[in-house]
């Protein structure tokens, strides 16, 4: 049986092998997305079952003796003992993201190989690694978050340090994924119906589970999602109509508008009535969704139209500039290492484990799932003719404005596309135009579209089918996103009155309705003046927002490996410390390479600086070709940037040295290698089947 | 169909921990209380104040 064991897991780990090596080393053929598949599966399973058991077993030691909080401090609500498979669900939930849906299908721009690359090797061997030991510590310190056990573990600079770093992240984010939701929808009066419908349907939810039918939630989400199937397909109807369509084609600026105002209201109306039941809803969608997207690939098994690597390898990409180094490895972020994971596995997850041993399926193996949810959204990216996937892709101002002007940029690139084909493709999903529509989102969507479309038994109707997955998609989008903007803002607004209420008590005080007003404006006007700036960029915001919410993810996950190097060294000295500072080193040396050239490269395309010198240089010269102050604008945002770029590195530098002085102490014997994890106490869950 | 079963059966437990339905019923137990839209409302508020304090994942 052994021997059995043994020959199955050999083969597994060969099958991983040979599928990388092959879409690795052979080209000039279309390799088809089943390589794709099988890789990553095989790659996954033999990560998990050896690297990831061994963290657990060898590194950490989880202990199924030991009570975890859920048994020892059981109240029925927050700490309560859950099954493996359910807990894995709701922590997948939690953790999947735009960011791993969107950040593949940019780096996309760079072929399908570095990505999948990547998206493998990061995940396997620095993702899923700091998931695993966020969780093991957050769990034996009774579910504490990042910051507490970063304030406790390494020192008060490095705990401040990280709450600062994380709101800044967090104004970031939402800036960022804001900006995605704005460029799908602009001037798209079919995706802004939808979207708006799902405001009241949310309000509906709210009211009907407050007074009419109180907890039935699965029945009110089923209501909820059969409304929003009828806002899809009334949003055919709206676009069609002469009266109707021009109050929801709004420009990138309107819409933007409407979105900070959303987040507000959000951020201040009762939880009940709006950011709860959108949740709900967001969250089956997104699970529901992740399910048919990858039961639609092993269905069609579409082929990758995209080369393994095209021409912008160099740093001349119209996506975003840079070369493969660093910025491949940023803009994939989520779906390799995500900092984020760090702070929901240090949050509600840890409180619900049943036995440690489940540990490692819900820190190593839900950060795969999610790994594997980036390999699919790349590949529905690669699956579009490379000519469509850049002219929607491609900011105006890079390309031109007009279809004509862009398709003869794109074919110039080697990537043929005609303006009529787009043209036609923008008429079957039910758009004005798919050119320039940057930010991932629309990309992703067509990807989905034409692979639900394409061969499954949801491609029923041809051209009504495609326009109704493409907008399907577009909801799924733009759905949970915005729940990510309007519980980001909330939270955001919560660390703002945490930090505030030092220099003012009252303004710390939750319940203070002008302290909650102002924070909630402040946050709101944060993330809004980054947003507005990306719509304003005439290389579509993209270009320079996604980068900097790279960076500034990596870093938040160089903080969480800081921590977790930390309690290694405590557990171990410097046995296995190498299993955390692999990925920490390397991720100090993406993200800190990242950050120095977007600030100081001297291509005004990379670097912030560079960009502020240029369009200055051109003011002075009259060649701006916008107005002066249009023009100051983006030299006082290029600088901006730069600025924020700095402080994010500055921040994580503290930390970095904070922990150094730390780990040499413990090392040298000056500083007291001491836990702060709870005491042991013996199990009555261990012999029962959870 | 056995195994079928028990799928299906811990979907629909994944679906109502999701839902928040089956934190309720939790509750309901431990504290000894009926089913009631106040005791709902009651639950909700302090459910939601600990779930929107923290940040979403990206």
């Amino acid at each position: 049986m052994k021997l059995l064991r043994s020959f199955f897991w050999a083969a597994i780990a060969f099958a991983a092998a040979v599928c990388l090596g092959g879409i690795a080393i052979f080209r000039g053929e279309r390799i088809n997305s089943a390589w794709l598949v099988v890789a990553a599966g095989c790659a996954y399973a033999t990560g998990y079952r050896f690297y990831g058991k061994f963290i657990a077993t060898r590194v950490l030691a989880l202990d199924d003796q030991r009570a975890t909080p859920a048994e020892r401090l059981r109240n029925g609500q927050d700490f309560e003992p859950t099954n493996k498979w359910i807990l894995f669900g709701h922590h997948f939930a939690a953790i999947a993201g735009p960011g791993p849906l969107v950040g593949p299908v940019l780096a996309a721009q760079f072929g399908y190989l570095p990505g999948t690359l990547w998206i493998v090797i990061g995940a396997v061997l620095g993702g899923a690694v700091q998931d695993l030991i966020i969780l093991f510590a957050s769990m034996r310190r009774d579910g504490k978050s990042l910051g507490q056990m970063a304030r406790e573990e390494i020192g008060k600079a490095g705990g401040f340090a990280a709450t600062v770093t994380v709101l800044l992240i967090t104004i970031i984010m939402l800036a960022v994924m804001a900006l995605v939701v704005v460029n799908a929808l602009r001037g798209s009066p079919w995706g802004t119906f939808t979207i708006a419908a799902t405001m009241p349907i949310a309000v509906f939810m709210g009211l009907y589970l407050r007074y009419w039918r109180p907890a039935k939630v699965l029945e009110c989400s089923a209501i909820g999602f059969a409304l929003l199937v009828a806002a899809i397909l009334g949003g055919r109807a709206v676009a069609q109509s002469a009266s109707l369509a021009p109050w929801f084609t709004l420009s990138a600026l309107a819409l933007a508008g409407a979105v900070i105002v959303y987040g507000f209201l959000a951020s201040a109306l009762p939880v009940w009535l709006l950011l709860a039941p959108r949740d709900y809803l967001s969250t089956f969608v997104k699970l529901g969704v992740v399910l048919m997207l990858a039961a639609g690939i092993a269905l069609v098994r579409p082929q990758l139209q995209l080369p393994a690597f095209t021409r912008f390898v160099d740093g001349t990409g119209p996506i975003f500039a840079g070369k493969i180094f660093p910025f491949c490895f940023i803009t994939i972020a989520c779906g390799a290492v995500s900092g984020f994971h760090s702070l929901i596995a240090s949050g509600t997850t840890p409180k619900m484990i049943a036995k440690e041993g489940h540990a490692l399926p819900l820190g190593y193996g839900a950060m795969l799932a999610e790994s594997f949810v980036a390999m699919m959204a790349l590949i529905a990216a690669c699956t579009l003719q490379p000519g469509v996937y850049f002219a929607v892709n491609s900011p105006a101002g890079l390309v031109g404005a007009t279809p004509q002007a862009a398709a003869a940029a794109i074919s110039s690139w080697g990537f043929p596309v005609s303006a009529a084909g787009m043209a036609d493709l923008a008429r079957d999903v039910g758009e004005k135009t798919l050119f320039a529509r940057t930010g991932g989102a629309p990309s992703l969507a067509l990807g989905m579209a034409h692979i639900f479309a394409g061969g499954t038994p949801f491609g029923a109707g041809g051209r009504l089918a495609i326009g109704f997955w493409y907008h399907f998609a577009i909801m799924f989008e733009a759905l949970f996103i915005l729940t990510i903007i309007d519980a980001g803002t909330r939270v955001g607004r919560f660390m703002l009155q945490d930090l505030l209420g030092h220099a003012w008590k009252p303004l710390g005080r939750t319940s203070w309705m002008p302290g909650v007003t102002a924070a909630s404006a402040a946050m709101v006007m944060a993330w809004g003046y980054f947003l507005i700036q990306g719509v304003r960029d005439p290389l579509g915001g993209i270009n320079s927002l996604w980068p900097l919410f790279g960076i500034a993810n990596q870093l938040l996950a160089a903080i969480a490996l800081c921590l977790a190097t930390t309690i290694l060294v405590k557990m171990h000295g410097l046995k296995f410390v190498w299993i955390t500072c692999a990925p920490l080193g390397w991720l100090v040396t993406v993200t800190f390479t990242a950050a120095w050239q977007k600030i100081f490269s001297p291509a005004p395309a990379i670097g912030f600086l560079a960009q502020a010198a240029h369009l200055e240089a051109s003011l002075r010269a009259g060649a701006a070709g916008s107005p002066a102050a249009a023009v100051e604008a983006l030299i006082f945002n290029a600088r901006l940037d730069a600025a924020v770029c700095g402080i994010l590195l500055l921040l994580v530098a503290v930390i970095l040295v904070d922990s150094l002085r730390l780990w040499i102490g413990i090392l040298r014997g000056v500083r007291e290698p001491r836990l702060r994890e709870s005491p042991f106490v013996v199990s009555r869950l261990h012999m029962e089947e959870l | 169909m056995n195994r079928l079963r028990r799928m299906g059966k811990l979907a629909w437990a994944l679906l109502r921990e999701l839902a928040d339905e089956s934190a309720y019923q939790r509750r309901l137990r431990a504290q000894g209380r009926r089913d009631s839209p106040e005791e709902w409302r009651r639950f909700t508020e302090e459910r939601y104040q600990a779930r929107f304090t923290r940040s979403k994942c990206c």
